[in-house]
């Protein structure tokens, strides 16, 4: 246990990482993609919030991201200040084709900018961007199975025709550039994702990496005596990861893959 | 751009007749749809019992009550033995024939079963209680509710087990399949009621889960001792449910155990006359269940087809339609697509009003405060009981609700595999919400070592996942003792909870609950304000504090005076409208207006100041005027007939950080009614008549000269400055304008006030500051007192009795010739300046008199102590001290209580932590039942839930009992 301890200490850096943002925008789907690569088309809304880890290499940096994925209904609104507390990263999702969500997400920010850590770094991210792509372009999801993509045709996405819609643009109810110049403003991160294909979803977690004052952290946790190590039942639980990580490994995208 | 909601305000606390309702889930009666509350008048009655049945069951003292339409028994030890039966389900009661001083009944219930109560109490009470009775069956014979039983049965799975056992058993594979021979299956009319799995299958492996020897056991039970509304629930019953229901009985004994069965006998066709009166409406709750119905269990066969989908909708919509206010909440659509394995809609639909209303009491409001009072409880419960682990937590700063919140709002479904999880609703809908807390402590005192190896949030929620994904292995894996290796972790867990937390009891969890409620809504109250002050879309130029001072009166306003539900619908129905998404947001009408403004503005409130010799008060109420009503419309810029919290933090932000110039302006345009920048002839009055009003309890006649001559030099310079007109003069004087036509513009109206030396210094700075932002004194929380003493303060701190105590003393001051009122001035300016003499000779009632007949109607005068704006202040916190007083006791009282608790509680609970029972342990074990193989293993597990269970009777008691079952009806 000693040797985790110190093996850590040195390596990799906990950065705490909360989503946030409407009920049914596709927050535990995002972090499902990232974190073991897959999608599941039902999702159970998430009750209270889930905890996910997953590693991510930056540099000679290994980032151990834990990740609280919170509830978006509106009543669970007044639980969010639990699970944000002490976080250094959020991630505030909305949904490309509901333009009511990205107005969510805008009071997330706030409440975030003004009640949470001083230096949390935000990422704005549009997810489901796939319903609006023409089939053509959207980056066939290789991973996917048949039967995942039949399945999807039971979700409650309307509209939704597998793609074949002849104006798939017209599902999109916020424009690029109006989260973008939106962002851009607030000083957040901005993508646009798809937790279906996978689209920009590992991006937003690099480029939280990339500006996570990391030394600061650092610092931080080698003079906060309160965490000296992984417990046994951590240790475990960090192993499994561990090999759902190079299996993204191989798929290689960028930086973040560890 | 948020709700404000004064809901957790009108929180209640249960009386003692509601508690023993509760207790013996009885429908309240605004529950009942059918206008049944007629009958809310008849009499309700106790009596002390003991209630005996056949042979083979022991006698048990206690408390018989009749509360029609149902009567009830508890054993003494309030959870042996106890019934709830509607009285339309007894079909005879006969005084029994025994020995002299007893008074017996026997009652036969429509199961033919016969129940023999000897009412123990005195002779006269019983007499009483048999006429109360008597005279209530008769009610129900005519209501004809006693026809209704037939029928209601057919709808119980449980009849169709007991009418033919040896069939119904027997057509059963151990595997739980029915044997679909149709041969007699077809000819009885069979249309109970049953969920998905009948179609879909069960959860789980049932020749694992041993279910034809549980539908044994429990046919046995059910024959002998009712069964669906007239269901007795001895010490077994418990037990059985204890090792888990069988998947066809599941459902109804959950609207059985759990009391929703009352509901739906009473309540017929209602579920389907709801969705039919509802259908094709939609609100904001529908959306949301669109959102969640393929979220909801997909893995379960049931829910990947439109039968399961659809049932699920119309469940869900069913109980919005019912309970607009609540709604729908997340976790809701688990919950419900959970029991609908189990139950038709009808039946889930009355379970889910029970347990949204009953069991888990605002879990799922739009505040979830029942989920986060609850959350505080279970911590509480941890620093008592496992008071290592609740250090660790605080030592590592690890939150125990980012596990247990989840365990608690879904029933342990989202956390736990669901066979596992529904063995624990089946114990929780028969004994009670208590089962949630026990579980949950016995998780966490069963990992309590690795817990102590923790060291964040995210540690702890590895540890539970990997916890509940061990429950069906092996407690024991390296045990000798192949019965000891068969006790799965997840039986552990239940002896535990059981066994080891049997101190939670239900009293325990209702009296936690009225510990924290104040804590909890002051945090929920406080969060909704930073909420609701950050959202706003323009804080002016006030900074947090002022706008939350602007909040808290707004809060306070709507708590007095509620918005009438017109000017600030429900969340829940709230339709999103057309495209146009806008947030539902609390707006306040007229009458919270006038109360909001009344905090904040000197003038829009009548303060007199009463001395009566024992104390001086300022007695407020409330000002009503023209001028109050014109700044409501004033300041509803978007016309909705109603303020937003953010209309009147820009309202007043358009008025309290005005200059001279803005004043007069901000003035004049509050009276120019059409905004053409000109005021009219009957606008300059009404303008007049405000500053009347605004002036109403200045001292002298400064203002009062002030205001008329502006009137005069008004309407010279506005005559003067007329354009000089076509139109004919008629005599000579002045030109005629209609009185609504264009009169005073600005530029004149400012030179009118500029010429008044009175008038400039009010707009200088009296009227920006005749509004006042000030913290307000914490408003009294619903009664988070605890025991007697407690309601003993907090009846005597009401506000009524404070206006008693008032009175009171005012009287006295009256005749001791001490009692004198005077009106606070609004402004309280050129009280000392200009009006020394005045002021002494006002004391004089007469002058008084003939002064305010002098000053033009409104105004009237005042006097002594609140002179300067200064002396104000200092009047009002003398003032304040009376009331401080009446609660202080309180506090101490709030204090005092949870000490003595704990110490109790630690007493209590000595023990050493972490030594789990060896779940063989059976030293308690005092039956012997003769069972098959299968039977055996069944009753094994249900032996582990054996306690002592005391039937409260002596042995005399206990013979004269058991005669009782010989004895002949009198005749
Ligand atoms: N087409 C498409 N559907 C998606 C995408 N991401 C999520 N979904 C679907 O949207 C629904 C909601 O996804 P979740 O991930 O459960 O949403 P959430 O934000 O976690 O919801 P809550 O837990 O209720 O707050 C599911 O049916 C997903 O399958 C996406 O990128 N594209
Ligand atoms: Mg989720």
């Amino acid at each position: 246990m000693s040797e985790t301890a110190s093996g850590s200490a040195d390596k990799s850096v906990q950065v705490k990482l909360v989503l946030l943002g409407e009920a049914a925008v596709g927050k535990s789907s995002v972090v499902l993609r990232f974190v073991s690569n897959e999608f599941q088309p039902n999702k159970e809304p998430t009750i209270g919030a889930a905890f996910l880890t997953q590693k991510c290499r930056l540099e000679d940096r290994i980032l151990r991201y834990e990740i609280w994925d919170t509830a978006g209904q509106e009543r669970f609104h007044s639980l969010a200040p639990m699970y944000y507390r002490n976080a250094q990263a959020a991630v505030v999702v909305y949904d490309v084709t509901k333009a009511s969500s990205l107005e969510k997400a805008k009071s997330w920010v706030k409440e975030l900018q003004r009640q949470a850590n001083p230096n949390i770094v935000i990422a704005l991210a549009g997810n489901k961007v796939d319903l609006v792509q023409p089939s053509a372009s959207s980056p066939s999801a290789a991973s996917h199975s048949e039967s995942e993509d039949e399945a999807d045709d039971a979700t409650a996405t309307p509209g939704e025709t597998a793609g074949t819609a002849g104006e798939p643009e017209s599902l999109r109810q916020v424009p690029r550039e109006e989260a973008q110049a939106y962002a851009t403003e607030a000083g957040l991160l901005f993508f646009e994702t798809s937790a279906k294909t996978g689209e920009g979803i590992v991006d937003i977690f690099t480029e939280i990496a990339k500006k996570i004052p990391i030394e600061h952290i650092l610092a931080a946790s080698r003079g906060g005596s309160g965490r000296p190590g992984a417990s046994g039942g951590r240790t475990d639980s960090t192993r499994q990861q561990g090999v759902n990580l190079e299996e993204n490994a191989t798929k290689g995208k960028d930086a973040c893959n560890c | 751009m948020s709700i404000i909601s004064t809901a957790l305000r009108h929180f209640k606390e249960p009386t003692k007749e509601q508690l023993t309702e509760i207790f013996f889930s009885i429908p309240s009666l605004d529950l009942s749809v059918e206008g049944s509350s007629q009958n809310d008048e008849q009499d309700k009655m106790d009596i002390n019992a003991v209630l005996s049945l056949g042979e083979e069951e022991d006698s048990y003292a206690g408390k018989l009550h009749i509360m029609p339409p149902y009567l009830a028994f508890s054993s003494l030890d309030k959870k042996s033995v106890r019934f709830t039966i509607p009285l339309s389900t007894i079909r005879r009661v006969e005084r029994l024939n025994a020995r002299a001083g007893v008074y017996a009944l026997s009652l036969l219930t429509w199961h033919g079963m016969k129940i023999i109560v000897q009412l123990t109490s005195l002779r006269p009470t019983a007499d009483l209680f048999c006429s109360i009775l008597r005279d209530a069956l008769k009610v129900e014979l005519q209501r004809g509710q006693m026809k209704q039983v037939k029928s209601f049965a057919k709808t119980c799975y449980s009849e169709v087990l007991v009418s033919d056992c040896s069939n119904a058993a027997d057509n059963e594979h151990e595997d739980g399949s029915l044997i679909t021979d149709e041969k007699d299956g077809s000819i009885q009319d069979v249309s109970y009621h049953g969920g998905l799995g009948l179609k879909f299958k069960f959860p789980g492996d049932a020749k694992k889960l041993r279910e034809a020897s549980k539908i044994k056991l429990w046919t046995t039970y059910l024959r002998n001792h009712g069964r669906n509304l007239t269901l007795l629930r001895y010490p077994q019953c418990t037990r059985l449910v204890q090792v888990g229901l069988p998947n066809r009985l599941r459902g109804e004994m959950w609207e059985t155990l759990s009391g929703s069965i009352y509901l739906r006998f009473s309540n017929p066709g209602y579920y389907e006359r709801l969705l039919e009166e509802n259908k094709g409406t939609t609100n904001t709750s529908t959306d949301d269940i669109e959102k969640d119905l393929h979220r909801s269990l997909p893995e379960y066969a049931g829910y990947q087809s439109e039968e399961g989908i659809n049932a699920l909708r119309r469940v869900l919509r069913a109980y919005s339609y019912k309970n607009p206010e609540l709604g729908y909440c997340q976790a809701m659509n688990i919950l419900t697509a959970a029991i609908l394995i189990y139950m038709s809609e009808e039946q889930a639909f009355w379970l889910l009003e029970v347990l949204c209303g009953r069991l888990l009491p605002g879990y799922y409001a739009p505040s979830m405060h029942g989920t986060l009072l609850d959350q505080r409880v279970f911590e509480s419960l941890v620093q008592k009981h496992l008071p290592i682990i609740h250090e660790h937590f605080q030592l590592v700063d690890v939150q125990l609700s980012v596990a247990s919140l989840p365990w608690f709002l879904s029933l342990y479904i989202n956390s736990m595999p669901m066979v596992f999880a529904f063995r624990i609703v089946d114990c929780f809908l028969c004994m009670g919400p208590k089962v949630l807390f026990q579980v949950g402590l016995a998780i966490l005192k069963i990992n309590g070592e690795q817990l102590l190896q923790i060291q964040d949030d995210g540690g702890f929620l590895n540890l539970m996942r990997d916890y509940f994904a061990s429950l069906g292995h092996s407690a024991h894996p390296t045990s000798s003792d192949p019965r000891a290796r068969a006790i799965t972790v997840f039986q552990e867990l239940l002896l535990v909870s059981f066994r080891e937390f049997s101190v939670i009891t239900e009293d325990l969890i209702l009296s936690e609950r009225r510990r924290f409620r104040g804590e909890i809504i002051h945090s929920i109250e406080s969060f909704a304000k930073r909420g609701a002050v950050r959202n706003l879309r323009s804080l002016g130029r006030f900074n947090k504090e002022q706008v939350g001072l602007i909040y808290d009166a707004l809060y306070k306003a709507m708590c007095i005076v509620p918005p009438p539900p017109a000017a600030a619908p429900s969340p829940s129905l709230f339709t999103t409208g057309d495209g146009h998404e806008e947030k539902p947001e609390t707006r306040i009408g007229l009458r919270t207006f006038r109360q909001f403004l009344s905090e904040i503005a000197s003038w829009a409130r009548d303060e007199k100041i009463v001395m009566n010799g024992f104390q001086q008060r300022i007695d407020r109420e409330v000002a009503e005027h023209e001028f109050i009503d014109r700044l409501f419309y004033f300041w509803d810029t978007g016309c909705h007939g109603a303020l937003s919290f953010q209309d009147l933090v820009s309202g007043l932000d358009g008025v309290m950080f005005n200059d001279l110039m803005e004043n007069i302006e901000w003035f004049f345009n509050l009276h120019d009614k059409n905004k053409d920048g000109f005021l009219t002839k009957d606008e300059v009055l009404t303008l007049s008549e405000s500053f009347l009003f605004i002036f109403r309890y200045e001292i002298g006649d400064a203002y009062l000269g002030a205001v008329s001559r502006f009137m005069t030099n008004a309407f010279e310079y506005g005559d003067a400055l007329l354009p000089q007109p076509e139109t004919t003069f008629e005599d000579g004087s002045s030109p005629q304008i209609a009185s609504n036509q264009p009169y005073l513009n600005l530029a004149t109206f400012r030179m009118v006030v500029l010429a008044d030396e009175v008038l400039e210094s009010f707009f200088e700075t009296d009227l920006s500051e005749s509004f006042k932002l000030q913290p307000l004194p914490e408003m009294e929380l619903p009664s988070a007192h605890n025991g007697i003493l407690g309601d003993l303060w907090s009846s005597i701190a009401t506000d009524s009795n404070k206006k008693m105590f008032n009175m009171f003393t005012d009287e006295i001051g009256k005749t001791i010739g001490k009692h004198q009122v005077v009106n606070k001035p609004s402004i309280g300016r050129y009280t000392k300046l200009e009006e020394p003499k005045a002021r002494e000779s006002l004391l004089t009632p007469t002058l008084r008199k003939s002064l305010s007949r002098l000053s033009l109607g409104s105004i009237s005068a005042a006097s002594t102590v609140a002179t300067s704006s200064s002396s104000t202040l200092s009047v009002n916190t003398t003032l304040e001290l009376p009331k401080t007083h009446a609660i202080v006791p309180d506090s101490a009282s709030l204090s005092a209580m949870p000490m003595l608790q704990a110490v109790n509680a630690a007493a209590l609970m000595e023990r050493t932590p972490f030594a789990i029972d060896d779940a063989r342990d059976d030293d308690d074990d005092d039956e012997d039942e003769v069972l098959d193989g299968h039977d055996d293993q069944v009753m094994d597990e249900v032996d582990a839930f054996l306690e002592a269970h005391d039937s409260g009777l002596s042995e005399a008691d206990k013979a004269v009992a058991n005669d009782l079952l010989h004895a002949e009806p009198l005749k």
